[in-house]
């Protein structure tokens, strides 16, 4: 009988003493944190996607209230989020300009020239070092989609072995971006919709030979739009800064290459 | 020699995880990336080096004197859920670089059972002070070289053309079985 009560009343003592030493333990160390960074959280779209270039939504959320980083520095969000954190932090928002992922390669499976039989790892990490994957085009798509499963917001779909981008579900996190390893997928402002789609730095003769939707470097775009484009390294350049239209260009090249997403 | 034969043995022949099979919801869960195994490892070094002290001491301060001695699985699990807790609140405030690293592994390892049975195993061999720290330092690095070990096999793995009906736990499970096979052959070493 002894036992039992002295069981109980040492755990008792144990418990009592423990509870006491958190309780004090928890008031010693108390951290004042700012009421603000738990409302920027709630508002932030929590993906932890890193896009903003911080380690995650509570990373931004911190810088955000030491004014480290602006209230528009949450691409992912776009211009909702960066309203509404203009409002809580009380300064005003910049303008955020809306981006969109795209891929610079045109040809889909059926137009794309196979030399050799790839039969290794299905992903294009894979198919990329061992001599692209049997394409003839070193520069372009290998259609594996590791874009694809690199999404976190599900916005790619693989149509024809190319990626198709969902403008609605496109956040321009950037993850397709870094995850392709032949790097032709990059974001562009959603207002002004005209792509290159294609990345070959080959010379036109060569270009030709391998792909049929090609850019040759002819420059014609460069002459019909002299403002925006800019053929270099045999490859035509669009420049985002330059609002133009670029109708007569996509009309006028040869491959058509330059296309409308 | 002795403490070195306590240490070696918990280390390598003895490893908790590959010969004595405790712990493994943690070895097989956060083995899958070799980061979150190096985060969880470091932190298991240092909750069972502190929490094994803390038992030791309460066992044989006030358990055994007053013959509670069955008491210990009540005292010892909440001497660590409560110690786990404390050491939260003081990384929290004093050195947050540390506890960012380490970040949700230490509320995790409060339910991990080798921790228990660290504070369990150095009663049961009858280990002074010393030898119960040395032998906890050496179960928390065996537990932190396996993990590791490990994850590197599966970060392997991940590429490695694996049947579909092992892909997976189940060949995580071989891949375990056989490191544990090759940890017996550290059996017998020194004489230990």
């Amino acid at each position: 009988m002894s036992y039992i009560i002295f069981a109980i009343i040492i755990l008792g003592i144990l418990g009592f003493v423990f509870a006491a030493l958190l309780g004090i333990a928890a008031d010693y160390f108390k951290i004042d944190i700012d009421p603000r960074i738990s409302a920027i959280v709630a508002i932030l779209p929590g993906a932890n996607c890193g896009a903003c270039g911080q380690a995650g939504c509570q990373a931004f959320a911190e810088k955000l209230v030491k004014g480290e980083v602006s209230v528009s520095g949450c691409t992912v969000g776009g211009k909702e989020v960066a309203e509404k954190l203009a409002k809580l932090m009380g300064k005003n928002a910049e303008v955020v300009e809306k981006f969109i992922a795209a891929v610079h390669c045109g040809a889909g499976v059926k137009t794309r020239k196979i030399i050799a039989n790839y039969s290794g790892i299905k992903t294009c990490l894979a198919a990329s070092l061992i001599n692209n994957g049997g394409h003839a085009c070193s520069f372009g798509c290998l259609g594996y989609g590791d874009c694809y499963c690199s999404c976190p917001f599900d916005a790619i779909r693989m149509k024809e072995g190319l990626p198709k981008f969902d403008p609605k579900k496109c956040t321009a996190c950037g993850k397709c971006v870094a995850a392709c390893p032949k790097q032709i997928i990059s974001l562009k402002p959603m207002d002004n919709p005209v792509v290159v789609a294609c990345s070959s730095h080959d010379s036109g003769a060569v270009t030709r030979k391998n792909c049929p939707v090609g850019c040759i470097a002819c420059k014609i775009c460069e002459k019909e739009v002299p403002d925006a484009f800019k053929v270099v390294d045999n490859l035509a350049r669009l420049d985002y800064t330059k609002n133009v239209d670029c109708t007569s260009a996509i009309e006028k090249c040869p491959t058509k290459c330059i296309v409308k997403y | 020699m002795e403490l070195f034969g306590i240490f070696f043995s918990a280390f390598l022949i003895n490893n908790i995880l590959l010969i004595r099979f405790i712990a493994l919801c943690s070895f097989f869960g956060v083995s899958t990336k070799i980061n979150t195994a190096i985060g969880m490892g470091s932190a298991v070094i240092f909750v069972m080096t502190i929490s094994s002290a803390v038992s030791w001491l309460i066992y044989n301060g006030i358990l055994a004197p007053f013959h509670l001695e069955f008491l210990r699985t009540a005292v010892f699990i909440l001497v660590i859920a409560a110690l786990v807790q404390l050491e939260e609140l003081y990384m929290k405030k004093m050195v947050p670089s540390m506890y960012r690293a380490m970040g949700i592994y230490l509320p995790l390892i409060t339910t991990n059972c080798a921790i228990l049975a660290v504070a369990f195993l150095a009663i049961d061999y009858k280990y002074n002070f010393l030898q119960s720290m040395v032998y906890s330092l050496g179960v928390s690095m065996g537990y932190t070289l396996a993990i590791i070990l490990f994850a590197h096999l599966r970060d392997r793995m991940a590429l490695a053309p694996i049947p579909k009906w092992f892909q997976g736990y189940p060949i995580a499970f071989i891949t375990a079985a056989l490191m544990s096979l090759a940890f017996l052959g550290f059996n017998g070493m020194f004489g230990l």
